[in-house]
């Protein structure tokens, strides 16, 4: 899993090297900027069940064909499976929030999604617009720190990018 | 190879759950305390060559067949390689010690070594006995404990000079990976 401690500890490795001072700053520049990434992911996991029916609700109104017969959330098991699916990308954005990069959005949620999702006639703007949806409501102070925020923004940002 | 923070995540992730409350309380530990395990680290690979030397030396204090003709440290090039071995053991702790996690440690260092040196007809409990002075030593110039020793003329003494404070949370980490290292080679 990357991180920037990782990072530092492989290159230092792949050199048969003792951490350096360089090193060692990388890795508090990185301590600095951790208070405001926890913060953002306690919130988001505290209120992750909200985020996610909001979110989902605000795609199925977006998109209400999806409701149709033969679309993705023709019943309320599918439909159950899109919630469960911006569940997991949230969860995934909370780790990222904890080790501070992309690795876990990456390994786990990107690769391979856009393949998943083409083999299951899925349509990726509907994630993309319940997470749209979820980076313009969230905001400053009312639900976390602007810093906080920022951070949360970012790896959503991220996750929309990856799946546009 | 995992940190802190990585290996939270990973074991949050076989539970699909995301983490807050409690788990976040001991990252954010490591976080304040962050300070500190960089000192700590930077105490370890700042004093590396002492550290070694003296625990290799130590070792062979203790048991001084190793250097005689058949011994596992006679001739210079196996006292070498000897040395470069306590090298790379420290350097993995220290890792071990940044990251917060022993998994470097694990896959990197200890992942075959006891098997290594069996073949090699290492002498495993030297080895572990070289690794126990490292721990000591290296324990002692992170709390800043170390003292001159017997000899009252030491020139080689040296303390760190960071500020004072608490670090036996540090101390016992660290000491963790190095008794990691002892138990992988008995």
């Amino acid at each position: 899993m990357k991180s920037v401690v990782t990072t530092v500890v492989t290159a230092a490795d792949a050199a048969g090297r003792f951490p350096s001072q360089n090193d060692l700053e990388a890795v508090q520049g990185n301590i600095q900027r951790a208070t405001a990434r926890l913060e953002a992911a306690e919130k988001l996991a505290a209120g992750l069940d909200k985020v996610t029916k909001e979110a989902g609700d605000a795609c199925f109104s977006k998109y209400p064909y999806l409701k149709q017969a033969g679309e993705a959330g023709e019943n309320q098991v599918k439909v159950d499976k899109c919630y469960r699916d911006i569940a997991h990308y949230l969860r995934l954005i909370n780790y990222c929030l904890v080790v501070g990069g992309t690795g876990p959005l990456d390994e786990w949620g990107i690769a391979g999604a856009r393949e998943v999702y083409r083999t299951l006639r899925l349509p990726t703007a509907a994630y993309v617009e319940a997470l749209t949806f979820t980076r313009d409501r969230a905001c400053a102070p009312r639900d976390m720190s602007p810093q906080a925020l920022n951070e949360l923004k970012s790896y959503l940002d991220y996750a929309i990018n990856a799946l546009s | 190879m995992l940190d802190a923070f990585s290996r939270a995540v990973v074991s949050a992730d076989s539970k699909t759950a995301p983490i807050g409350g409690g788990e976040l309380a001991a990252l954010r530990n490591y976080v304040a305390e962050g300070n500190k395990r960089l000192d700590a680290v930077n105490a370890i690979t700042s004093n590396a060559s002492c550290i070694v030397s003296d625990a290799v030396t130590g070792m062979i204090c203790e048991n001084t067949g190793l250097i005689q003709a058949g011994g596992n440290c006679y001739p210079n090039r196996r006292m070498a390689a000897c040395l470069r071995d306590g090298e790379i053991v420290l350097r993995y702790v220290s890792y071990a010690l940044l990251a917060g996690d022993a998994s470097v440690l694990d896959d990197r260092c200890l992942n075959g070594l006891k098997e290594t040196y069996i073949a090699l007809g290492v002498p495993l409990q030297s080895a572990a006995r070289a690794v126990a002075i490292m721990k000591a030593s290296s324990t002692a110039h992170i709390n800043e404990t170390n003292t001159s020793g017997t000899n009252p003329v030491e020139t080689r003494f040296r303390k760190m000079e960071t500020v004072q404070g608490d670090c036996s949370a540090l101390v016992a980490e660290a000491a963790t990976y190095f008794d990691r290292v002892i138990s992988g080679l008995s």
